[in-house]
């Protein structure tokens, strides 16, 4: 057989096991990866060339040093903070807590902000004797907006901005400067929604006001330190150009001084990394390698390119849209692993890497902001419903999905507009 | 020594059938840990334990882990509420199912080991027989209480 043929069946393969979604994703990327250099479609030394360490290096860091932060209770802290700001009243604690969320997940990975936020949720809403379904939806949409802000905040950028070589703050004068707007997008047809019909007497509020926050923090030391690598860690981030390091140079850094500093116990640091998703990405930056290798993304982007022309206007609104769509359905992380060959391949005929920058962006807004479309679209949208299930509040992917869905749509709007002004028109 | 010299046999016991509220009548009354829960045959199904109870009345949230600790918050009066509505629950509804249970014939030595490396909490050790019938009960102290008198015997 070509080799392209088993590739591209390996590949279908692996796609088809993930959305069956019975094995572990971290397996079946394994299994296909090196069901490939087994078969020699690629050798293992090409197959290692493939893999962005980069982006491992950036997550495992991230990892480490939010595995280190979250016990200080910042996180909760934060939460508290937000509710009690907002002087007990509902709609205002939920527009406060969801700018907490973007704002954290814009920093940290989706799920931890959502672990840690959530169960507070919980609380603050039983205080207010108050459904806790309009939270949590907000929640899930402000962590998966806030993600969409930084080059750290959600996977599909650190391999973005990895494969492409785009600095963090690329990343916000480019896509955080949308996020409030996309952000307002989301909770003002909320308010209409649910805002409106959210009272609670005064007695209630007064509960929220009896949090004491500072009773949160659990270890004033550990913040001081974890406060400080922080710090330093985005500062290195914003001088990231200048300073002509790699993200994962800064981060690993940060991490390493952190634990030096908090003599925190390496074996726990190391063991709270999520290794499964981890070897996931190793698996796919392989299986997309041998797609590359074989040729077959050559052939796509050529295909791609008969049908927009090379107009940069269409091809720029369909990855917009199509990124969207396919990742409300299925984990935007293979989606945007495969399309960032693709889209380098578009390069040559559409006038060189700097000119196609639209299209790493409308690639970043369809896949981080279609992970709300549906309950399994993003990872912090499954942990939320799981958390709200174990505690007897059921989330349906109906129910979710009716209300998201066109959530969903309206930000991609929003998207479409920004960036016909910004990078299409004239 | 085995587990039937140092067990304590005529053990007060819940059927499946009966309420909470003769579980809480029971607890005032008689100084007891854990209560083992038998069903109409006899055979031990589980027991009610202080903690499986702050379970039921606790939130979700914090009884599942979400939640380590709560002390930055105010008291949920519903918490008290939940009090009165556990009374009229049924006992099977507040069983604890895992339980630590061995056979009369175990060493001492090994309800020992039990007692402080079981994955399952274990206040007391329940002793049953193959039929999986009661046949007594062993506390931490317990075992203490049977060393002692032995090792004063001897000497």
């Amino acid at each position: 057989m070509e080799p392209q043929v088993i590739a591209l069946i390996v590949f279908v393969g692996v796609y088809a096991l993930l959305i069956w979604d019975k094995i572990n994703r971290a397996v079946v990327s394994l299994l296909g990866a090196s069901a490939l250099i087994l078969i020699g479609v690629l050798n293992q030394e090409a197959a290692v060339h493939g893999i962005d360490f980069n982006t491992i290096g950036l997550l495992l860091a991230m990892m480490a040093i939010v595995a280190i932060s979250q016990k200080t209770g910042m996180f909760q802290y934060l939460a508290i903070r937000a509710a009690k700001i907002a002087k007990g009243e509902p709609w205002r604690i939920l527009v406060s807590l969801s700018i907490v969320t973007a704002l954290l997940s814009a920093l940290l990975d989706n799920v931890t902000t959502v672990l840690l936020t959530v169960p507070i949720t919980f609380l603050l809403v039983d205080e207010l004797k108050l459904n806790p379904y309009p939270f949590l939806v907000a929640q899930i949409f402000a962590s998966n907006i806030g993600g969409t802000a930084t080059l750290i905040g959600d996977p599909p950028n650190i391999m973005i901005g990895s494969a492409v070589g785009l600095a963090f703050m690329d990343f916000v004068v480019n896509l955080g400067v949308i996020i409030p707007a996309i952000l307002a997008g989301f909770l003002i047809p909320m308010y209409f929604i649910y805002g409106k019909k959210m009272k609670v007497a005064d007695d209630l509020k007064r509960r929220i006001m009896a949090f004491n926050e500072n009773e949160a923090i659990t270890d004033k030391k550990l913040l001081v330190k974890c406060l400080i690598v922080l710090a330093i860690t985005i500062g290195g981030f914003l001088l990231q150009k200048p300073l002509h390091l790699e993200a994962a140079t800064i981060g690993l850094f940060g991490a390493a001084v952190l634990m030096l500093i908090t003599g925190d116990d390496l074996q726990h640091v190391m063991e709270k990394a999520e290794w499964t998703s981890i070897f996931f990405f190793v698996g796919l930056f392989i299986i997309v390698h041998s797609l590359v290798e074989v040729g077959l993304i050559g052939q796509l982007a050529q295909k791609t390119l008969e049908m927009t022309g090379g107009d940069m206007k269409v091809t720029g609104m369909t990855i917009l849209w199509v990124s969207a769509i396919a990742s409300a359905f299925i984990d935007n992380i293979p989606f945007v692993a495969s399309m960032i060959p693709l889209i380098k391949g578009l390069a040559p005929s559409m006038g060189g890497p700097d000119a196609i920058m639209p299209l790493w962006w409308a690639l970043s807004l369809g896949a981080c902001l279609g992970g709300n479309g549906t309950l399994i679209g993003a990872s912090a949208n499954v942990v939320v419903a799981g958390m709200a299930h174990k505690n007897g509040h059921e989330i349906s992917f109906v129910k979710f999905t009716l209300l998201a869905f066109p959530m969903m749509l309206i930000s991609i709007i929003i998207s479409s507009v920004y960036m016909w002004f910004r990078y299409f028109a004239g | 020594m085995i587990a039937a010299n140092i067990m304590t046999s005529g053990v007060i016991t819940l059927t499946t059938g009966d309420k909470m509220l003769d579980a809480i009548k029971l607890i005032s009354n008689k100084k007891v840990r854990q209560i083992p829960v038998v069903d109409n045959a006899g055979k031990v199904v589980g027991v009610v334990t202080p903690r499986r109870l702050m379970k039921a009345i606790l939130p979700k949230y914090i009884s599942e882990g979400m939640l380590e600790d709560v002390k930055f918050a105010p008291e949920l009066p519903e918490f008290i509420e939940n009090i009165d509505q556990l009374a009229f629950k049924s006992i099977e509804d507040v069983l604890e199912k895992e339980f630590v249970a061995v056979s009369p014939e175990t060493h001492t030595m090994e309800i020992a080991a039990l007692f402080v490396n079981a994955k399952k909490p274990a206040e007391t050790i329940l002793v049953v027989d193959d039929h999986k019938r009661l046949l007594g009960v062993i506390s931490p102290w317990d075992i203490f209480k049977r060393l002692w008198e032995y090792s004063e015997k001897k000497s």
